[in-house]
């Protein structure tokens, strides 16, 4: 890379035919803080896009917005080609995009299978109380069916180890019927053998390519092992977009590098 | 039922599921005993029952009907009361504006029914439809605008005290329907014997359902217990807030005109109500219900109204000055809540070794 001292050179807006979601010249504030000033990106149906960034890049706050939980000041999302603007969390939910936050989003309190079926509650028609059985039985078909083994559902989420958190975390949004996944940071807080069960996880998913995802990621080796694909974002822009066959550990590094020059260089220097 | 249904892993501390049930055909003392500290309320049903016991072996009048009778308005206007603050409470709030309500739905009723002209059950209706209305206003301040719900609610308690000393013009009034010979209204709405006692296990029994077997009770858990995660998860948790306030303040206006009916007058007089409010907190904390939410039960708040009730019906069947009263109600509440620590304890005990 013979990029130097200067600003990151933001991606333009690309795409691909089988693109499943597009995000185009998104940008959103916070008060004074710029948490995302330009961000392109997109999707292609049944690949792994990993996104990367240093912390406050702005990864998280681009989730959210996709996820329905934030809006954006400027820039549009396209689902499948039509225009997209989700108005809460449910209604996200409800077009296929599901997420899996990095605080998780579980319930201490409540059951494993409560928090499987957080607003996707079974009830006992007619009458609006809960169908805990059968609730018990799904959830125990769905944490089979992904392969993670969780010795009782019935008991709060509070007693299981982060790795298990994690992983009913991530279970909660394969268990819907999303076909884009968003996850933050799904490695965050595991030890290296949970992280690589949450890592098989991601890959039969794939392998089945039904759904599409997006993960936000630090460790760069599982991104090579996970992702198709790969989007660096510096700035509240992304700074770099490619397959991960065609870039590098070291092509990834020397970016970050480079940013912590400019970093270095702009508090040298005496503010204008 | 408790809420603890949500973690019936508590049940059997004793390991897998299979051999509790075996066990089950044959339940040890050790095993009931286990089995009810388990649940979030057991210890202070423990702490109930041998209060109870207690002033049964030390008093010769405890133990009779007559008594019973006595005790029932110490005890289930509260369970009332806590039934409804439970809800806010596990929602990690609290709302002291209970006390407001109490004091300002028998007015309006009262206003209703002489001023405007409204017969007893429109004029009841439209006092406790104000009362959600109030209830509602508590829900927005604390969720949608932020303020903190203790100084939300504290305004609003002073406010509406304050509201009824001016309509009433800080005099008592007779409460309408409340008059002797009772009416059908009147015997229902608190002034027949049991009538308060009925209501207060109807609106437990069906506060505790919802708590535990409905989405509005899981979502109530899952706010108090991750506020930001709920939301994440897609809770509207706004709503449920707002609702919750709502429903805590209906249940603070209904149990005001309960009281009123009883007394045939209401005391446009904020002392009482004060104490009340504190006395219904009180219930439900002592019922196992956590100041910081995400975990209580309404059964517990009847149980702790009950221990409430109880002890201070022993305490003047003992003899013990009326001056001394309060002194030994605060020492029991200490005691009690250290009791339900300990026991909490020991429950997560059984818990982190199953």
């Amino acid at each position: 890379m013979a990029e130097t001292a200067d600003a990151p050179s933001a991606v333009p807006p690309a795409s691909a035919p089988d693109d499943v979601l597009r995000v185009e010249h998104m940008a959103k504030r916070f008060g004074p803080v710029t948490a995302l000033r330009d961000v392109n990106l997109h999707l292609r149906k049944g690949e792994v896009l990993g996104l990367l960034g240093d912390n406050g890049a702005g990864k998280s706050t681009l989730i959210k917005i996709i996820s329905g939980f934030q809006r954006q000041d400027s820039g549009q999302m396209f689902l499948r080609g039509k225009p997209y603007e989700p108005k809460s969390v449910d209604d996200a939910r409800a077009k296929g995009v599901d997420t899996v936050y990095q605080d998780l989003a579980l319930i201490d309190e409540l059951s494993v299978f409560h928090n499987l079926f957080l607003r996707r509650e079974r009830v006992l028609r007619p009458l609006p109380l809960l169908n805990n059985r059968e609730m018990k039985r799904e959830a125990r078909r769905a944490l089979d069916e992904i392969g993670i083994h969780i010795p009782r559902i019935d008991v709060a989420v509070a007693r299981l180890s982060g790795g298990q958190r994690q992983a009913i975390a991530v279970a909660r949004t394969v268990n819907s019927a999303a076909d884009i996944l968003l996850l933050d940071e799904p490695l965050a807080a595991m030890g290296a053998k949970e992280g690589a069960q949450i890592l098989d996880l991601v890959a039969r998913l794939k392998a089945e390519g039904r759904v599409s995802i997006i993960m936000i990621l630090h460790n760069y080796v599982q991104v090579f092992q996970a992702c198709d694909r790969v989007s660096m974002i510096q700035d509240g822009a992304i700074a770099l977009d490619k397959p991960t066959s065609e870039t590098s550990v070291e092509e990834l590094t020397e970016i970050v590098v480079n940013e912590y020059r400019r970093a270095r260089q702009a508090a040298a220097q005496p503010p204008a | 039922m408790a809420s603890v249904a949500q973690d019936p892993a508590a049940r059997d501390p004793g390991g897998s599921r299979g051999s509790a049930q075996g066990r089950r055909a044959l339940p040890g003392w050790r095993e009931l005993g286990a089995r009810l500290l388990a649940l979030r309320e057991g210890s202070i049903i423990v702490i109930a029952l041998v209060t109870a016991i207690y002033f049964s072996v030390n008093t010769s009048t405890f133990l009779t009907g007559d008594n019973f009778k006595t005790l029932l308005p110490y005890f289930a206007p509260f369970a009332i009361l806590a039934a409804g603050e439970v809800f806010v409470m596990i929602l990690g709030e609290i709302d002291l504006s209970i006390a407001g309500l109490y004091l300002f739905a028998p007015i309006l009723f009262y206003k209703m029914n002489t001023s405007v002209g409204m017969s007893l059950v429109p004029a009841v209706i439209v006092a406790l439809l104000v009362c959600m209305v109030v209830g509602a206003i508590n829900g927005v301040f604390v969720s949608v605008v932020g303020v903190n719900s203790f100084v939300a609610t504290l305004g609003m308690l002073f406010t509406l005290e304050g509201l009824s000393l001016i309509i009433s013009k800080g005099t008592p009034v007779a409460t309408p329907g409340g008059q002797p010979p009772l009416g059908t209204f009147g015997k229902v709405f608190g002034g027949g014997t049991y009538s308060e006692l009925i209501w207060a296990v109807a609106i437990v029994v069906i506060l505790q359902v919802v708590l535990t077997f409905s989405r509005w009770g899981l979502y109530t858990v899952a706010i108090g217990s991750n506020k930001l995660g709920a939301a994440e998860a897609g809770v509207r948790v706004n709503v449920v807030m707002i609702r919750n306030y709502m429903l805590c303040s209906l249940t603070a206006g209904l149990v005001g005109v309960f009281e009123a009916v009883r007394s045939a007058t209401v005391q446009p007089n904020p002392a009482g109500p004060n104490e009340i409010l504190f006395l219904a907190v009180a219930a439900a904390v002592i019922g196992g219900t956590l100041l910081t939410g995400g975990s209580g039960t309404v059964v517990g708040a009847l149980i702790g109204a009950l221990f409430l009730g109880v002890l201070k019906d022993g305490l003047i069947l003992q003899g013990v000055q009326a001056n001394y009263l309060l002194f030994y109600t605060g020492l029991a509440v200490i005691v009690a809540m250290t009791a339900n620590v300990f026991v909490g304890r020991a429950r997560r005990g059984t818990i982190t070794r199953g």
